[in-house]
């Protein structure tokens, strides 16, 4: 799979340190901007496959910015922003930014942007399955496969799934495995999520892959 | 005008009148003329002096009666000096003159006023601006290196964010010509974004949620909306009890979509729910409850009056339904096909 670099423009450095660890934590490099006299260049020279952009910057301003870019480049441009006047998000778009996401950002919802704009400018075949051991996990057609057989999944039971999956041998615990999904706006609660798991478990011996996710006790669940 | 008082105003020159008369009759009968000639004199001075007393009176009083309707008609009074004409009596000008003074002194403090409330509605913005910047940086830190606190510092950073967001938007309230704009929206993507705005909130408090399927946009301002269900969300859980449940609906109503709220928690007594959207009014709940400013619903009102959302309370006992009917124009539907 092809790696995605992402340009971080923020003069904050907590933000900015924070913004490069999430994003590396979720599969992309990171470049980050120190010298914001020369940001052109540096997107010159580094090419990154995305930019997020803060408005407030010393020197000149994210927009000036953003329509500097523009004139030789058509890369994505996230604007991460705490003004979230009117005229500022009107400003963004005509400039030619390609989103607009206020401060404090939910990062669910801000990955979420990342992969989609990615997906829409560079549409890259990424691979729609997931494997770990010998179950193969359908993202497309939310299907799981193991040994030729393979069990329908219902949305809620894909996401579980794919979560861990993503996580593979770590111990994913009730709390975060339910955040994960209000994430993905599957409103589940303590008590339903119990019900997916135990569906899970009875169409994963359906396949024969009996104990595939195993109990810890107090702590969770792993596969 | 108060007529007993004019004439009462009027006593010192009859008396100077009374007394010229009676100085002519002594005057006129020493030098020898008749009883007669004298009254006829007297009666015709007399005469002269009520009818001009009487045509001033009159014109006095429409003049007055003029200025007053002048005055009630206008919105801001202490204009009242810019509008009427000059006066022809010399003392009447000194008062013409001291009313200008008095408003153009007013215009300038009113001008002063206004401007400081300008700046420190800027400021108020600027600042809320700045204290997001740590805020998405605590944000980051909490969720880049998770340990058991994160999750309460999470719920409390919701909070920090709820409450800042309800300053800049009651600072934004009185002067929101400049800043919304209505755009088509989703309401199930406002719907979602609000939750997820809480979520921390939400999953501490055990709040099950029902979203129903929403298909229909509205024209609306996206983050007014949003901010307004961030307030309704803080309030379900809140006063909730039991176990909270949460639920969000749409429905069609004429040329309405109403967007439902609805929670079952210890709802709004029938005496209260008349004035919940009053600023400052907190009720029963809001006595018991701590932390109840009767901030939010009255702001919740403000800005869908402005946004031209009805915004309909209604409780019966342990539930509460706030619906947010949108109006469809049929207008835009019809050219957009």
């Amino acid at each position: 799979m092809k790696l995605y670099k992402i340009m971080v423009i923020e003069d904050d450095s907590v933000i900015q340190g924070e913004l490069q660890t999430l994003l590396n934590g979720n599969g992309y490099t990171t470049i980050g901007v120190e010298n914001f006299s020369a940001v052109t260049e540096q997107i010159k020279n580094e090419k990154p496959h995305l930019i997020l952009l803060d408005i407030k910057l010393p020197g000149e301003n994210g927009f000036a910015l953003c329509s500097k870019i523009r004139t030789f480049s058509e890369v994505p441009i996230i604007f991460l922003t705490s003004c979230n006047t009117d005229m500022d998000e009107l400003n963004s778009i005509m400039l030619g930014g390609d989103a607009f996401i206020t401060k404090p950002y939910n990062t669910a919802i801000l990955l979420a942007k990342i992969a989609s704009l990615l997906k829409k400018n560079y549409s890259t075949q990424q691979s729609e399955q997931i494997i770990y051991g010998n179950a193969v996990l359908h993202l497309e057609s939310s299907q799981l496969e193991h040994k030729g057989k393979s069990a329908e999944l219902t949305k809620n039971e894909l996401k579980i799934l794919y979560y861990f999956f993503k996580n593979g041998g770590k111990i994913c615990s009730r709390a975060d495995i339910i955040e994960y999904l209000w994430d993905n706006q599957l409103y589940v609660d303590d008590n339903a999520l119990s019900v997916n798991i135990n569906r899970i478990r009875e169409k994963l011996a359906g396949i024969g892959l009996t104990d595939f996710i195993k109990t810890k006790h107090r702590q969770g669940y792993t596969i | 005008m108060n007529r007993r008082r004019y004439w009462k105003n009027r006593i010192p020159f009859l008396l100077t009148n009374l007394v010229c008369m009676a100085a002519l009759t002594v005057f006129l009968l020493v030098c020898g003329n008749s009883i007669s000639a004298v009254l006829l004199i007297l009666v015709v001075w007399t005469a002269i002096l009520l009818a001009g007393l009487f045509l001033t009176y009159w014109k006095r009083r429409r003049q007055m009666r003029e200025l007053l309707d002048m005055a009630g008609q206008l919105s801001e009074r202490y204009l009242i000096s810019e509008v009427m004409e000059l006066p022809e009596q010399a003392e009447d000008q000194v008062y013409y003159q001291l009313l200008k003074m008095a408003g153009k002194s007013m215009l300038e403090q009113i001008g002063e006023v206004q401007r400081e409330r300008l700046e420190y509605k800027e400021y108020i913005e600027q600042w809320i601006h700045e204290i997001k910047t740590p805020i998405t940086a605590m944000k980051l830190l909490c969720e880049n290196h998770r340990t058991d606190r994160t999750k309460e510092l999470l719920l409390e950073l919701e909070k920090t964010n709820r409450f800042t967001e309800q300053a800049l938007y009651y600072a934004r309230s009185e002067h929101t010509e400049k800043d919304y704009s209505v755009r088509k929206m989703s309401l199930s993507q406002v719907v979602h974004q609000a939750i997820a705005d809480n979520k921390y909130l939400l999953l501490q408090s055990g709040v099950r949620l029902e979203v129903e399927e929403m298909e229909d946009t509205v024209y609306s301002d996206e983050k007014w909306v949003r901010f307004i269900l961030n307030q309704l969300i803080a309030n379900a859980v809140k006063y909730r009890s039991g176990q909270p449940v949460l639920r969000f609906s749409t429905r069609r109503q004429q040329d309405q979509v109403v967007l439902v709220v609805e929670d079952n928690g210890i709802g709004i007594s029938p005496a209260d729910l008349p004035r919940i959207f009053e600023k400052g009014f907190t009720g029963q709940n809001g006595r018991m409850v701590q932390q109840s400013t009767g901030i939010g619903l009255y702001l919740c009102k403000r800005l869908c009056d402005k946004l031209g959302i009805g915004i309909v309370a209604e409780s019966s006992g342990q539930e509460t339904a706030i619906s947010l009917a949108f109006h469809i124009n049929c207008l835009i539907h019809e050219v957009q096909g």
